[in-house]
Parts: structure tokens; C-alpha cells; sequence
């Protein structure tokens, strides 16, 4: 491991934060980690001063709540980590754009698709959507689609379960 | 007839001083696209630039979740339209990872030398704008007899011109022939010796480098702060580039250097992209030397099982750092596919680059970002 990368691993951990490695020939980053929304600035801040670049911030429509996805990378060694946190009863999680303002642009966009609100936020106006269609919330499932948080999450390839192959076909 | 309820109580909220509003776009010829730019201005100068997006949104993370990935291929070419075979990359190689298919040998050069055409058009075609924005009219019309000439030979081989479908989970869709290697190395040499009409013509011009000598200056820390990714940020002298940070595809066989500036300015950003444009054709050069026989598509089921879970594919597009961050949920289409584009992240800079420079200036950095505006409105 790079010598960084370690760094940033033990640190976190002097932090309570710890990152659960993942297979990169797999899944395309290294580390993982689930936090609870109250300590996601914390946790921003703390890559933050380790030189980690903010990637990119999306939703994740899903049971029991919708779970914004962070990836954050760095520049000078590979070392990706991704960071989910479930919004709270009020749609609402904290805004990290003080910290990272790359991250603005991306909550508005969350907000825009998903209906989530970024608790101070500098400027929650819609970006992409227009103003009188801020209720379309487009990439939120129907009930009939919407899967648990829990069956979406990583199964090694050789645990897969065989899947039926009727049951594929639509 | 009604008559308008007019107020005529006086305003008294208005500060009386040279502040005012400019709309720079929707239609605008340095926006590049239907990019709005809503200015708050001082006379001359740029207090607070706010882009306004969202005019050609197609919603393709939507469209990806209701299409299996052979319908969404053609999607990802109209995101960069400048530089669609990136993104066939990107998109492709997450699936073959996923599925454990194997790609032949021939074909990851295939992806390899075609990505990096593309990867030249693209500059080509930023350079002639770039210049046009600073009001030289003239070198678009040069770099645009380059860009044709690769764009034929693309189009003998992928089909179109613009808006690439070209690549296959598994490979590609078509072999290159003899015809494609000779027109290449051709255009190689040709191509090589443009660089000194280009520097003869622009670099070294006084008037080009008073325009952007000092001008939108980005530092290392602000790049951090924005995820700032590509040439933009390499001209920050931040020496990050997906094809030597995160290997893919068969990019670690060849010899080729991350061109790299210092102060970040737009002149840093102008010598970095034209020093990417010889490195990709050391890159296609050496492509083509060690080119080797087979299958250019290999065996794939007729219906792709993907694992459950999520995973993320990051390449090097024309602009930066380009990421499918993809969640499956068993099956063939995606629960969720995010798609991470580097102009995104790029021109979300804009309003802390612009503050306190001058309108023209703003012409400068912004055309110094290379932005492709469909990549934003993705």
C-alpha cells in the first residue's frame, strides 16, 4: 500500500472512521465506508487534509432511505474511496460545499433529482431542472422498482446466486 | 376590461451604483454550446459570474436504467460530442469487468489508438475555438483541415464522424484494415510537422500571450477543492492523469510522457493540451508498431449477468476524469448508473475564477477550460 494511502487509513482511524478495503480489480476503488449523516463533515474535512479530490456526488433511490453517494479519489497515488450516507426522516443531510465547494453544484444536482435537502446549503436553487419542475424528482423509482439498500450491495462474483433464467427474460 | 394593478410607490431597495446584470448565453459564441453565464458587473469588471445549465438536459442516468447496455452504447457518445470514444471506453470496460468477459488483445489497441484520435480531434477542434474566442479567426480554419483528415479516417472505420458507437462489450464492432494503419502513420507525419504552423502561427504570437499570460489562474489548492480533473488541472502543474494513475486497457505498454504547467494560467492550460496532442501520437505511433493479430470482438453471451453490488470504471476522457459509478442490481440494466463527467466539476470553478476580472478575461478562462456543454447537461 502506498505510503499515503496508509496514512490516510490509520488517521481516519485515530478518528473512529474505518474504511473497509474493497478488491480493485473488482469493484473499481479501494475503500468503503457507511456513516452516519452527523458525521459526514467530519469526515470531509478529514480527506480534505489529506488532498483528497472530491469525484463526484449522486443519489441512490432506495429502502428505508435514499443514500447519497460520495467518491472521493486522490491525485498523486490510486487510492478511491466511497462513502454512503442515508438522509435523515426530513430528506435532509448536512451540506459538505463549505468544505469542498466542488461539492455544491453536485448537491444541487442531488437535490434536483432525488429531493433531498443539504442542511446549509449557500444556494439551494435548482441547477439543472427548471424552478416549476422541482417536484418532478425524476430519478426516484416507483414503488414496484425500489429495492432494499441491502440487496444492492456487494456480492463476491463466485457467491453469486445462479439467477433464474425465466424469471430474467423481462 | 381589467386594468394591471401598476405599483407606484417608490422603489427604495435600489442601490444607485454601477452594478447591473449582463446574460452572457444561452446563444452566445463563447459559451460553446447552450451555456448561460448570468454576470453581476461593475463597469468592466466581473463581480460574480453564476452559470445557469440545465438547457439541453437529456437525463441519460435515467434513460440507463430502463435499457440494457447495448441500447444505452449510443448514449454514451452524445454526451462528449467532441470525444465520444473515451466514453464508449469507460462504459464498456465497467461491463466487461463485471461480467469477466475477456477483450482479444487486438481490440484494446484498436480502443486504444481510435480513443486517442479522438482524443486529438478534440483538441483540434478546442484549439481553433479557443483561439476564435480571443478573436483570432484564422487558426480554426487550419486546425479544422487537420481535424478533418482524421475524422475521414475514423469515419472509414467507426461509421460517423461525431458521435461514436463503436466499441463492444468484448471489443469493437469493426477491424481496422491496412488502409487505416497506412493513413494514420501518414497523418502522423503530417500532423507533426502542423505543430510548427501552430507555434509559428499562435504560440509565439505577442498578441495571443498578452491575452492570456496571468489570466484565470488556477492554483493546486483550488483545483483540490473543485476536483478539478484533466488538462486543466495538469496546467496547475498537479501531475494526475487516469491513464498513468489508474492504469487501464493496455496504456501501461506504451512510452508517453503527462505534459504538465506551472502557474495555471489559460497560456499553461493552451501548452499542456498542445503537448497532449504529440503525446497521443507517440501513443498511436507505438500502437501501431506493436498491433497485433486476432479477433477484434470476442465471445460474449447473448445476455449479460451482472453481479449485484457497485462498482466504478474511471478513464482519462479528453477533458479529465471520467467515472461510471454503476449499482446493479442482478441482471442486465443498471438500478443506477452515475455518470461523472470532468467539465462538470471544471466549469463549477467559474464563480470564485471570474471574480474581479475583466468581461473579456472571462472569454479567456473559459475558453481555456475546454468545455463541452452536453457533457454538463448530460
Amino acid at each position: 500500500m502506498h505510503p499515503a494511502t496508509e496514512k490516510l487509513v490509520s488517521d481516519l482511524k485515530g478518528k473512529n472512521f474505518t474504511l473497509a478495503a474493497c478488491d480493485y480489480a473488482e469493484r473499481g476503488y479501494h475503500f468503503e465506508i457507511d456513516l452516519a449523516a452527523d458525521r459526514l463533515r467530519e469526515f470531509a474535512q478529514c480527506l480534505l487534509e489529506q488532498e483528497m479530490y472530491l469525484v463526484f456526488v449522486g443519489g441512490l433511490h432506495v429502502e428505508p432511505a435514499i443514500e447519497v453517494i460520495y467518491q472521493f479519489a486522490s491525485y498523486d497515488r490510486p487510492c478511491r474511496v466511497v462513502l454512503r450516507v442515508a438522509v435523515d426522516n426530513n430528506n435532509a443531510i448536512p451540506t459538505i460545499s463549505d468544505i469542498y465547494q466542488g461539492a455544491n453544484w453536485h448537491e444541487r444536482e442531488t437535490r434536483d433529482f432525488f429531493g433531498v435537502t443539504f442542511t446549509g446549503h449557500p444556494n439551494p436553487v435548482p441547477l439543472i431542472l427548471a424552478e416549476e419542475d422541482v417536484d418532478l424528482k425524476p430519478l426516484l423509482k416507483t414503488d414496484a422498482n425500489l429495492k432494499e439498500s441491502a440487496a444492492l450491495r456487494w456480492v463476491r462474483v463466485e457467491e453469486q446466486p445462479e439467477t433464474d433464467e425465466k424469471a430474467d427474460k423481462d | 376590461m381589467e386594468t394591471a394593478q401598476l405599483n407606484l410607490e417608490p422603489a427604495t431597495d435600489i442601490q444607485h451604483d454601477n452594478r447591473y446584470y449582463l446574460n452572457m448565453g444561452p446563444q452566445h459564441p463563447s459559451t460553446h454550446g447552450v451555456l448561460r453565464v448570468l454576470l453581476e458587473m461593475d463597469g468592466e469588471y466581473i463581480l460574480d459570474p453564476q452559470p445557469v445549465l440545465g438547457y439541453g438536459h437529456r437525463m441519460h442516468e435515467k434513460m440507463a436504467e430502463h435499457k440494457n447496455w447495448m441500447a444505452f452504447m449510443p448514449n454514451t457518445g452524445r454526451m462528449d460530442y467532441a470525444a465520444a470514444l473515451p466514453y464508449n471506453h469507460g462504459f464498456v470496460s465497467l461491463f466487461e469487468r463485471l461480467c469477466g468477459i475477456e477483450v482479444p488483445e487486438r481490440a484494446e489497441y484498436i480502443r486504444v489508438i481510435t480513443s486517442e484520435l479522438n482524443r486529438l480531434v478534440s483538441h483540434h477542434l478546442w484549439l481553433g475555438a479557443f483561439l476564435l474566442d480571443l478573436g483570432a479567426f484564422t487558426p480554426i480554419l487550419y486546425t479544422f483541415i487537420d481535424r478533418e483528415k482524421v475524422l475521414d479516417i475514423l469515419e472509414d472505420i467507426t461509421g460517423s464522424r461525431l458521435t461514436y458507437c463503436y466499441f463492444r462489450v468484448g471489443g469493437v464492432c469493426k477491424d481496422i484494415d491496412d488502409k487505416f494503419v497506412t493513413r494514420t502513420r501518414e497523418f502522423i507525419k503530417y500532423q507533426r510537422e502542423r505543430f510548427d504552423v501552430y507555434n509559428k502561427l499562435v504560440t509565439g504570437n505577442i498578441i495571443f500571450l498578452k491575452r492570456v499570460e496571468g489570466v484565470g489562474v488556477i492554483s493546486k489548492d483550488m483545483a483540490l477543492r473543485y476536483g478539478v480533473t484533466g488538462p486543466v488541472a495538469r496546467g496547475s502543474g498537479i501531475n494526475y492523469d487516469v491513464r498513468k494513475n489508474e492504469p487501464y486497457s493496455v496504456y501501461p505498454r506504451f512510452d508517453f510522457e503527462i505534459p504538465l504547467g506551472e502557474n495555471g494560467d489559460s497560456l499553461d492550460r493552451y501548452m499542456v493540451r498542445l503537448n497532449e496532442m504529440e503525446q497521443s501520437l507517440r501513443i498511436i505511433e507505438q500502437a501501431l508498431d506493436q498491433l497485433p493479430a486476432g479477433p477484434f470482438l470476442g465471445k460474449v453471451p447473448k445476455k449479460l449477468k451482472m453481479p449485484v453490488g457497485d462498482s466504478s470504471f474511471a478513464v482519462e476522457a479528453a477533458r479529465g476524469e471520467l467515472t461510471y459509478y454503476m449499482v446493479s442490481g442482478g441482471g442486465d440494466i443498471p438500478y443506477r448508473l452515475k455518470i461523472r463527467v470532468p467539465s462538470y466539476s471544471n466549469l463549477s470553478i467559474l464563480p470564485e475564477l471570474g471574480q474581479g476580472i475583466l468581461l473579456s478575461d472571462l472569454v479567456t478562462a473559459m475558453g481555456s477550460l475546454d468545455l463541452v456543454i452536453p457533457e454538463i447537461d448530460r
